[in-house]
């Protein structure tokens, strides 16, 4: 299977030595383009979590919070996974390293998903005026640190990824369905609402393609470059949401 | 009966009515909010540790609420924040 844009290259030059030339360059080069990808990652992170500082500050709203830490949480897990890890393979940090960087970045990642998830039901569960000192530690994102360090537990000793992409599928198929009512209610005042179910969708999409990949073609090059370009949209969705929603009219 | 206002529109609707007033007796500050003696200290209490808003006295030894430039970014960022609240459906 050949990533999106090798298929474009295929339609338009129906030269497959092109097209095929393009996926070799990103195979070879895979780990710079790795790190590159993270890099991006990273900042677009970083970005959302700075331009939602001031709104956060000045409304004390937990939703925002949660939204942000999600955003920490997956700049987090990518700066590991991509830069850190890109360190190791390189030879710049020590190999010993590797495991620690891989139960890291799932625990990030899989935090990150509760993060967003607990954003848009945090209402529903904990109600405006329930007040905890944190957002980041409090008894309620207390079990999803629990829940979250089961998995990465059952992932490590039975040598998977089966717990985190289960439990990815499930909070993403969740957060589809929240952002699709939300779209339905409301996407005529708030068009961004729209983008949001885009992008929730894409990140169950990317998460199915992930478990097809592992499961069913061995980690296929063509279907990782594929869901880490669909990363790479989702996250530039919600750069373009938090940019277009906190400009000053 | 009225959808009841969530905590961002009662903040935003006090902030104004103490701008909109440049100084406000507690007591009408108290009527003009629509809230009740104690959920009012709530928000009055928030709002001042939050350096929205300041409790100033008179040379007579009257109290008056003014607002602050903390709580003027504030009523100025609201439809940014509620825009993004709406947005994300948080």
């Amino acid at each position: 299977m050949y990533p999106i844009f090798t298929h474009i290259k295929i339609y338009i030059t129906r030269n497959e030595f092109i097209s095929m030339d393009i996926l070799n360059v990103i195979i070879e080069n895979k780990e710079m383009l790795k790190i590159l990808y993270g890099l991006i990652v990273v900042i677009i992170c970083m970005i959302i979590v700075f331009k939602t500082d001031k709104i956060f500050r000045l409304s004390l709203y937990k939703g925002i919070r949660y939204l942000r830490n999600a955003f920490l949480f997956y700049g987090l897990a990518f700066f590991i996974r991509y830069i850190i890890g890109g360190l190791i393979i390189f030879g710049i940090l020590n190999q010993s390293l590797n495991v620690t960087e891989i139960l890291l970045f799932e625990f990030f990642l899989v935090m990150a998903g509760f993060f967003l998830l607990y954003s848009l039901i945090w209402k529903r569960i904990e109600g405006i005026g329930y007040k905890y000192p944190s957002t980041l530690v409090n008894p309620r994102i207390g079990i999803f640190y629990l829940i979250t360090l089961g998995i990465v537990y059952l992932d490590f000793v039975w040598e998977t990824f089966h717990f985190m992409f289960f439990s990815q599928i499930a909070i993403f198929t969740i957060a589809t369905i929240i952002s699709l009512r939300n779209f339905i209610k409301g996407s005529k005042q708030h068009r961004f609402l729209k983008f949001y179910f885009l992008a929730m969708f894409l990140s169950l999409v990317a998460w199915i393609l992930n478990a097809i990949s592992a499961y069913y073609y061995n980690w296929d090059k063509g279907i990782m470059i594929n869901i880490l370009l669909i990363n790479i949209i989702i996250f530039l969705l919600f750069l373009y949401g938090v940019v277009k929603v906190t400009k000053r009219k | 009966m009225g959808k009841k206002r969530e905590r961002l529109d009662v903040i935003k609707d006090i902030l104004q009515v103490v701008r909109d007033n440049r100084q406000i007796k507690p007591t009408r500050l108290l009527y003009a909010s629509n809230l009740s003696p104690q959920m009012f200290k709530d928000y009055v209490d928030e709002l001042l540790n939050k350096k929205f808003i300041t409790l100033i006295e008179d040379k007579k030894g009257k109290k008056f609420y003014v607002i602050d430039s903390k709580g003027h970014d504030f009523l100025e960022e609201y439809k940014v924040i509620e825009n993004f609240i709406e947005n994300f459906g948080l």
